[in-house]
């Protein structure tokens, strides 16, 4: 472990019962980074993410945060904010009196608490003297970053925190996501959308059933495109040009078209091999190193559909 | 922790529920009152319970004693399960509890500040039954001493007010056990109905089977089994065994269902 490792998972495990919810996960978050947890629903991230605070204990493995075992209620968890699921509240009392009974009963003093900061981001104007029964998704949302930005946090681990928020209020999170970190905040938010972590994240772990599958920044992960995908109106012809091709590896159907992976081969080369056979293209496309570790467990198809578009 | 317990208290003390709650063991005495000055009881064809509502009507001082009577048996038992049993399933069930958690504050300090709230909110439930009645007897049938040439019967209002005090102090610890039962099960399950039904299912049954004396001595350990022995303060102005009983009963069951609470608490994974 580096001295700069602010979070550092070892082995971490966590099964129910049957279920690995979590598998021998291993990582390190360094300070500064903005990490992406990314990975399909159901593949660990808020059970990993509890056991990070604390929440849940570990079946096996270790977590640590700022060099420190997380044991249920440790010290150094006054400088972390976290949200796990959704942000959720006493329902019965206003959004203020929320924000100062939560840190009051942390131990500290009201007068302590950034306020301005908290009450900026939630920007909730004069709901936030409303109770938060009456709240929107959104506004909850949006309360919680409040609440966790309280306590001036040095570390914020945020599961899936731009659930629930309109594209604007999404694009409000992530530039304050940013201005954190040019604050100097590390920041570790789990997502099952990959667009979301291209546009916040600087690091990315990549997780599925438990299990790290890659990890690495996001801008080198993006850099190596190892594969293409083609539509094209003979698909038969098709497979065996591209197959035939040199520095092909491989190729697999993707319903409607196919996956080709790379080795060596440029796209436009495969194109005019393809033209030439008198298949017609009507897609090429481009697949990084992220997108196939990513894509390859959700299924390229309905990633593209709901992914892209957020 | 002074915080904590304040943060607590206010968190309970603006729950709309609280005050519903609240408001209607306060006006059930009322009812009470205004029931008796309409319709006075006549002692001649009253069963025995009847005795304190015609007590009540002799001195307004007695009414808070009819109105423990009434409501002790099961709403003010209902009230109270429900400030215990609440104290960390709601929590749990808004999903706020683990944002309570991932805070540098340890467990342990968090269940002792909702038992504490639960505590406080329970002596407070009582005795605004005692203080409902006292104010809404007083007014109706006014504050003098009661002179019945039965011993025990006639009571001075300093006896009155200072047996009110003693009742609402055993009447609360009187339910201990069945308290500490409903604070167990809010550690252990995210729905504060479950837990609060336990607690009242436990009351009912330990009240059913200490009516059943084939039991024998067994009987004689359930929680409640004493639990109308305060009663008698009324009635002999003494303290009795059954009360002493009634008092000790409650150590040894609240001991082991808070000592499961704080254990389970502990290692529970708050997964709400
Ligand atoms: N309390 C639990 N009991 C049993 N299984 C659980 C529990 N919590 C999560 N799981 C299982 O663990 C796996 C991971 O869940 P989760 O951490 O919520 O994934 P993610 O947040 O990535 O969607 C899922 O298969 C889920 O069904
Ligand atoms: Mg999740």
């Amino acid at each position: 472990m580096t001295e700069t490792a602010v979070v550092a998972v070892r082995g971490l495990t966590k099964r129910y019962g049957r279920v690995q919810a979590v598998a021998g996960l291993d990582f390190d978050v360094l300070r500064g980074q903005v990490c992406g947890l990314l990975g399909p629903n159901g593949a660990g991230k808020t059970t990993a993410l509890r056991m990070l605070v604390g929440l849940i204990r570990p079946t096996a493995g270790e977590a640590r945060i700022f060099d420190r075992l997380v044991r249920p209620g440790v010290p150094e968890l006054a400088r972390v904010g976290t949200i796990i699921e959704h942000a959720s509240f006493v329902p019965h009392l206003s959004g203020m009196r929320n924000l100062r009974l939560w840190w009051e009963a942390g131990g500290a003093r009201w007068e302590d608490a950034d306020l301005e900061g908290a009450l900026a981001v939630a920007g909730l104007g004069d709901a936030i003297e409303r109770r938060v029964k009456t709240y929107s998704q959104g506004m909850r949302q949006r309360l919680g970053l409040a609440r966790v930005l309280l306590g001036r946090p040095e570390l914020l681990l945020l599961d899936e925190p731009t659930n629930g928020l309109d594209p604007q209020e999404m694009r409000a999170v992530r530039e304050l996501l940013r201005r954190l970190s040019d604050a100097g905040v590390t920041v570790l938010l789990s997502s099952h959308l990959l667009a979301e972590i291209e546009q916040i994240c600087s690091h990315v772990v990549v997780m599925d059933k438990g299990q790290l599958v890659t990890t690495g920044t996001v801008r080198d992960l993006l850099a190596v495109s190892t594969s293409a995908y083609f539509e094209v109106d003979d698909v038969e012809t098709a497979r065996r040009v591209l197959a035939a091709a040199t520095g092909v590896k491989r190729v697999t159907d993707e319903s409607p078209g196919l996956s080709v992976e790379l080795d060596g081969a440029q796209r436009s080369a495969l194109v005019t091999a393809l033209v030439n056979a008198g298949v017609a293209v009507e897609t090429v496309t481009a697949r990084h190193q992220l997108e196939d570790a990513f894509l390859g467990l959700v299924g390229r198809h309905t990633e593209r559909h709901i992914g892209k578009g957020a | 922790m002074v915080r904590l317990i304040g943060t607590e208290l206010k968190k309970q003390a603006l729950r709309p529920r609280t005050w519903v709650a609240l408001g209607f063991l306060a006006v059930v005495p009322i009812i009470i009152a205004v029931a008796l000055k309409l319709n006075p009881p006549d002692l001649s064809r009253g069963r025995e319970g009847a005795r304190y509502f015609y007590l009540a009507t002799q001195s307004g001082l007695f009414l808070p004693v009819a109105a423990l009577r009434v409501m002790s048996g099961f709403f003010l038992v209902v009230v109270i399960c429900m400030f215990a049993g609440d104290a960390v399933a709601s929590e749990a069930g808004w999903g706020n509890l683990r944002y309570l958690l991932v805070r540098p504050v340890s467990r342990g300090r968090l269940l002792t500040a909702k038992l504490f709230v639960a505590a406080v909110f329970a002596v407070a439930s009582t005795a605004l039954v005692a203080l409902s009645g006292l104010v809404a007897g007083v007014i109706a049938f006014g504050w003098d001493p009661i002179t019945i040439p039965i011993p025990g019967l006639s009571q001075s209002t300093g006896d009155i007010l200072g047996n009110l005090a003693l009742a609402i102090v055993l009447i609360t610890w009187g339910l201990a056990a069945i308290v500490a039962f409903a604070f167990m099960l809010s550690t252990m399950t995210d729905s504060s109905a479950g837990a609060i039904f336990g607690a009242v299912g436990l009351y009912i049954v330990s009240l059913i089977l200490g009516q059943i004396d084939s039991l024998g001595s067994i009987r004689y350990g359930l929680p409640v089994q004493y639990y109308d022995a305060w009663s008698d303060l009324f009635a002999s102005n003494k303290f009795t065994d059954d009360m002493w009983r009634s008092i000790l009963l409650q150590v040894p069951y609240v001991i082991v269902f808070c000592g499961i609470a704080w254990w389970w608490f502990h290692r529970k994974d708050i997964k709400s």
